[in-house]
């Protein structure tokens, strides 16, 4: 049994989930401050990403460690390779987190529409319960319940074409029209943080089978915004 | 809409990585091992063993103390003739031949199957007598000189020992010794290299220097290795036998089995067998 292996993949996944927790916050943070229009939590967001990067950096430093000196191979070096993934998955998860907050902030003088702000609201729900069940899914080795994430993401995507129909309505009106530009591009921030979730999903896939394979694939599903 | 026509040569090109099983099996089969048992005066040490070898590749035996891969790559060259009590059953064929039958020629065998040992063994004389032993007492035709040459040349010791051919063997370093056997093995034109831990009495760039060498010379040669050092095998072999060891019941013998064979990528990353992946992983052994 090889222990200061198996003590620094324990250490690094406990980061992963850490990491994972931490992204939750921001996630549900820069969706309270769409709903309440709140500039100064938007605030808090965008400073908080500088958390979220130093877990990322540290993942990354520790599997550059443990790939330089463990020699990991068979399912530690797929737990190694996944778990340098999902960093990165976070990470993004953060930055998309960031834009959110920015754009709230950048059109909160604008006027909310409610109907909007419903469909995102409800983009955000069910992206942090994607990011909770993809967290799961992989402690647990769950392949069930990473599969499951893609029909989680397709109930997103729903809700983003939603929201896209919602702000063509307001071409008449110059000042709606500009406030739901930006939305649109808040409901793509949503979207691709469930996309990130699926990604987080189809590495628990490849830690448990060794194969890896995409849920879905873009570039043969075209589907229409 | 139609799908584009694109030209994925180059994106082809860029994923170039190791032999696939379909890539080494297409290669012809230098070794064919049918049900293979070997016992020592009555008791088994292996059975059960069954692979292919083929040709330009390098193959690496891994397993734990006691498994039975040192007892296997001997079945190769039939060096366990050499060992009082020992019997083969079962087949090794080579190039389709019976490697035991009662008309082969074990010096033949050896020479055509040379074979490299843990310690380098030099003779006790000069760089040059040392290659030109094999072929002097093969009685080869051609030039000795340039036999000489050309194998040191392989062994990649040419540039190192030119210009003191006639000093003794003995006065080189460890490494350079063991690619002095390398290419006294080379030097009687050989067919297959058996090499049984040859770098474990090396340092770290001598055993660099012989790993590099194993990638080269499997251009012209096919290579069988027993390593003890599994980031080795991961990095030279082509294909990975991983060998076990299964204890009596009552814990009265041990013998060896071959567990899972196949390319080291697959051995690696996702092997097949529990206890395979116990192994590589460290969690067994």
């Amino acid at each position: 049994m090889r222990i200061e292996l198996q003590a620094e993949l324990d250490a690094l996944e406990a980061g992963f989930q850490e990491a994972g927790e931490i992204v939750l916050r921001s996630i549900r943070g820069a969706l309270d401050a769409l709903q309440s229009q709140d500039v100064e939590l938007c605030d808090e967001v965008i400073a908080f990403d500088d958390e979220i990067d130093e877990r990322y950096l540290a993942i990354e430093k520790q599997v550059e460690l443990v790939l330089a000196r463990q020699n990991p191979v068979a399912s530690d070096l797929r737990l190694v390779l996944a778990l340098l993934h999902n960093g990165l998955h976070i990470e993004r998860m953060g930055d998309q987190c960031v834009t959110i907050a920015k754009l709230t902030k950048l059109s909160s003088h604008l006027g909310a529409q409610p109907a909007v702000v419903e469909g995102l609201a409800d983009m955000g729900e069910r992206c942090a319960e994607m990011v909770k069940v993809s967290l799961t899914a992989f402690a647990d080795r769950d392949l069930e319940q990473a599969r499951e994430l893609h029909q989680l993401d397709d109930l997103v995507d729903r809700a983003n074409r939603q929201v896209f129909d919602e702000v063509l309505g307001y071409v008449h009106d110059p000042e709606a029209l500009e406030w739901g530009m930006r939305q649109i591009t808040v409901a793509r921030c949503f979207e691709r943080i469930g996309d990130n979730a699926v990604d987080i999903g189809e590495q628990t896939a490849f830690l448990v089978t060794g194969e890896f394979a995409e849920f879905t694939d873009a570039s043969h599903d075209p589907q229409p915004l | 809409m139609e799908t584009p026509q694109i030209d994925n040569t180059r994106i082809a090109d860029a994923s170039r990585g190791a032999l696939s099983r379909d890539d080494i099996e297409r290669r012809e089969k230098v070794f064919s091992v049918n049900d293979l048992a070997v016992s020592y005066s009555g008791k088994v040490a292996l059975q059960d063993v069954q692979l292919d070898v083929h040709r330009n590749t390098v193959t690496a035996f891994i397993g734990p103390s006691g498994c039975g891969k040192s007892t296997f790559i001997r079945c190769f060259n039939r060096m366990n003739d050499l060992v009082p009590g020992a019997k083969v059953e079962g087949s090794v064929l080579y190039h389709g031949a019976d490697l035991y039958g009662d008309d082969v020629d074990p010096v033949e065998i050896r020479r055509r199957i040379g074979m490299v040992f843990q310690k380098p063994n030099p003779f006790p004389k000069s760089i040059y007598d040392n290659i030109a032993f094999g072929p002097r007492v093969l009685a080869m035709k051609g030039n000795l000189d340039e036999r000489v040459e050309g194998a040191l040349r392989q062994a990649a010791l040419w540039d190192e020992v030119k210009g003191r051919l006639k000093d003794g063997a003995l006065g080189l370093s460890g490494g350079q010794q063991q690619r002095l056997c390398i290419a006294r093995a080379l030097a009687v034109e050989p067919d297959v290299i058996l090499m049984d831990e040859p770098a474990s009495a090396l340092d770290p760039i001598s055993t660099t220097r012989i790993e590099d060498l194993m990638h080269e010379l499997k251009r012209d040669y096919t290579i069988v290795i027993v390593t003890h050092n599994m980031q080795q095998a991961a990095r030279v072999a082509d294909m990975t036998a991983f060998f076990s060891v299964v204890v009596h019941e009552d814990g009265s013998a041990r013998r060896g089995i071959l567990v899972e064979y196949d390319t080291t990528a697959k051995i690696f990353t996702t092997p097949s067998d529990k206890r395979t992946e116990d192994y590589v992983t460290g969690r067994f052994g």
